[in-house]
């Protein structure tokens, strides 16, 4: 009878959702550290909530991931803090409690800290780091293990304060796979990845958002560690080898974030000016703006992504939202009809572009297909130019739970 | 434990804006879906705006809770189905709302917040898990079909008394036949709404466009629950695509003891 009683408030207060997914890619051009066309990934993800008390819930989300490209390491380590240079094979996405009382709400763990308003790039958001290791124009989302603490002033004023001791870093591509370009010049130079030097300290964020009539809008301040890496170099010329290390720059960061409905379209804009102590760090202020628009079973969106470079620094580095600015970006979604949908997406800049395609399809309740393609050109010395061989196709199937 | 009491909405009828359509979509369909479908008594007269304007009076409630089933039937006869959990604390032009899609899997914790304002367009938010985030979101085309089934944002919104010329053109089996021509701006010329005598209900809507019939909506299964009329299904036929779309709900509660702090921005990204 306690069994039963106890089953019945679990399954009240037990929500869970997750995913079984298999992406396929195809290359048609092999890359200069990769001759590999075909690449499988398989993804497993599971995440579960429990609601202790109404005051209390907790969270978790886990990850299983292969892949046939060792991109994925291959043991049965549980990582926690997204630390690993291979994505792991198992990893604990999320696992944090939300206290909330009044008009406090508190999160503890490792959790998704998402800031900004615009959808095309977003410089606000600094406590998002990415993981770009097998797609550096699609890449997923890291947890934070961090403490958030948002106070909800009025029901239009809130003030977010985030205390982040442990440093998550973005995952880049690793440096013997397509998505790491070396230049032409050193080329058949070996390569040793030592790893990465993480920052010790803590990260500090405060965001304060507001509701007004007709508008919204954030304004952000941060003060840690860049979640992108610079990197060392050191040559040795006896081994004919290059030593490889990342590190992780000091950052501050001012930003605004904004979002205006009006009568044709929304408008969406964000801000932010990045300065480093750390030597040989870019400073520099990113922009966005972009306006959105429905019409009938379509939705638009366009916007032009800028930068304002005041300092340039290390060149080794790899700082994928710089390398996405100064661009016009735009996108267009169709929904053919609810189990159907089709989409593309492009970013043009001066030396390259890419531009995305993807069709969708449900059947029954739990598959859905996607199928796309990837088109990327430009020159060598843009960022997205750079990928001009990593144009591909690839499908998606996915089973939901 | 004590029943919060928002301020209520006019009952004279006070104009709402065509931006509460998220709100309406919502709310409606809880009330028997789309506008007006519980009449009262007392409003005797053959006067169609009286008896509209009267409709919105007794469709008063705090609070609402429902959870909705929508399945979508094309002409190839294949059937999606989608699920969701609404909550709505106020009423008309000053409600809130959150709603929570529970199925299918791959949109479980997707979810709506609407914040409605009795002077002006509602301001919106969805939360979409997969990018841990609320986007700012904002309608501008009212004819989009929502979430890709055979209703319009437009075929959602509870209309307001103001905004439409209405005409009684006579009465077919116990019931008014009201025509209806909006006073500004819709993807329709005209409706043809069907109202039963005995109960107030509106039981089918004939929505045209410049081309002829364009919509045909239908009301069923009638529930009187806290003294509101309430179709518990509602049924949409787009003439043009052969398509329909069957919308049920169960579980619905009016009055429920909701909280205002839990219909915030934050409180969407809390609870999903």
């Amino acid at each position: 009878m306690i069994g039963a009683l106890l089953a019945l408030v679990l399954a009240q207060n037990f929500e869970q959702r997750g995913f079984i997914e298999n992406d396929t890619y195809v290359y048609p051009k092999s890359a200069p550290s990769d001759s590999g066309h075909l690449v499988d990934e398989l993804l497993i993800r599971y995440e579960a909530s429990y609601k202790i008390a109404p005051w209390l819930a907790i969270y978790g989300a886990f990850d299983a991931d292969a892949d046939s490209h060792r991109q994925v390491a291959r043991d049965w380590h549980l990582d926690w803090d997204g630390r690993e240079i291979q994505r792991p094979a198992f990893s604990a996405r999320r696992f944090s409690a939300i206290l909330h009382k009044g008009r406090v709400t508190a999160e503890i763990g490792r959790q998704f800290i998402r800031w900004g308003a615009a959808d095309i790039l977003n410089p606000t958001d600094v406590f998002a780091p990415k993981d770009y290791l097998s797609n550096v124009i699609a890449p997923d989302f890291l947890g934070v293990i961090a403490a958030r603490m948002t106070v909800e002033a009025t029901t239009n004023d809130s003030l977010d304060l985030v205390w982040q001791p442990w440093f998550t870093p973005s995952r880049t591509p690793l440096l013997d796979q397509r998505w790491t370009v070396i230049p032409e010049q050193a080329q058949g130079i070996g390569i040793e990845d030592l790893g990465a030097r993480y920052p010790g300290g803590s990260n500090f964020g405060a965001r304060w958002h507001h509701i007004g009539s007709g508008y919204e809008f954030s304004l952000s301040a941060f003060d840690g560690h860049n979640n992108l890496p610079l990197f060392s170099s050191a040559f040795n010329a006896a081994a004919d080898r290059v030593a490889i290390e990342r590190y992780y720059p000091e950052l501050r960061l001012v930003g605004a974030d904004a979002a205006i409905p009006l009568a044709w379209f929304t408008v969406k804009g964000e801000a932010a000016y990045f300065s480093s102590t750390t030597p040989d760090t870019d400073q520099y202020a990113l922009y966005v703006i972009q306006l959105e628009r429905q019409v009938k079973e379509w939705s638009f969106s366009g916007g032009y992504a800028g930068e304002v470079l005041t300092k340039a620094g290390n060149p080794l580095e790899f700082q994928p939202e710089e390398g996405f600015a100064r661009s016009l970006v735009g996108s267009a979604a169709w929904t053919i009809d609810p189990r159907r949908s089709l989409a593309i997406q492009a970013a043009v800049r001066g030396g390259g572009s890419f531009t995305r395609l993807e069709y969708s399809q449900t059947y029954g309740q739990h598959w859905r297909a996607t199928a796309g393609v990837a088109w990327i050109r430009g020159d060598m010395n843009d960022f997205i130019g750079e990928f001009r061989r990593n144009s591909y196709a690839s499908l998606a199937v996915r089973y939901s739970f | 434990m004590s029943r919060l009491r928002l301020p209520s909405r006019s009952r004279d009828g006070t104009p709402t804006t065509a931006g509460l359509w998220m709100e309406r979509v919502f709310d409606m369909t809880a009330r028997g879906l789309a506008f007006l479908l519980i009449f009262a008594a007392a409003a005797r007269a053959q006067d169609p705006r009286q008896i509209i304007q009267e409709v919105q009076k007794r469709t008063y409630s705090d609070s609402q809770r429902y959870e909705g089933t929508l399945q979508v039937i094309g002409h190839e006869n294949r059937v999606a189905t989608k699920r969701w959990v609404f909550e709505r604390i106020g009423s008309f032009g000053a409600s809130k709302a959150i709603l929570r899609f529970t199925a299918p899997p791959e949109v479980k914790g997707v979810a709506l917040l609407i914040i409605n304002h009795p002077d002006k367009a509602s301001d919106q938010w969805m939360w979409r898990p997969e990018i841990g985030r609320e986007q700012r979101i904002a309608l501008q085309d009212r004819s989009t079909r929502f979430f890709g089934t055979d209703f319009s944002f437009e075929d959602l919104e509870e209309r307001d008394v103001d905004q439409f010329y209405y005409k009684l053109l006579g009465e077919e089996n116990g019931q008014w036949k009201i025509e209806s021509r909006p006073r500004k701006s819709s993807q329709y010329t005209y409706q043809y709404l069907w109202v039963k005598k005995d109960n107030y209900t509106i039981t089918k809507v004939e929505a045209y466009n410049k081309k002829g019939l364009a919509r045909v909506i239908e009301y069923r299964d009638f529930e009187l629950d806290h003294n509101i009329w309430t179709a518990r299904t509602t049924e949409v036929l787009d003439v043009a695509r052969k398509s329909r779309t069957i919308l049920k709900f169960d579980k619905l509660e009016y009055d429920v003891p909701l909280k205002s702090d839990d219909f915030t921005v934050d409180a969407l990204r809390r609870e999903s």
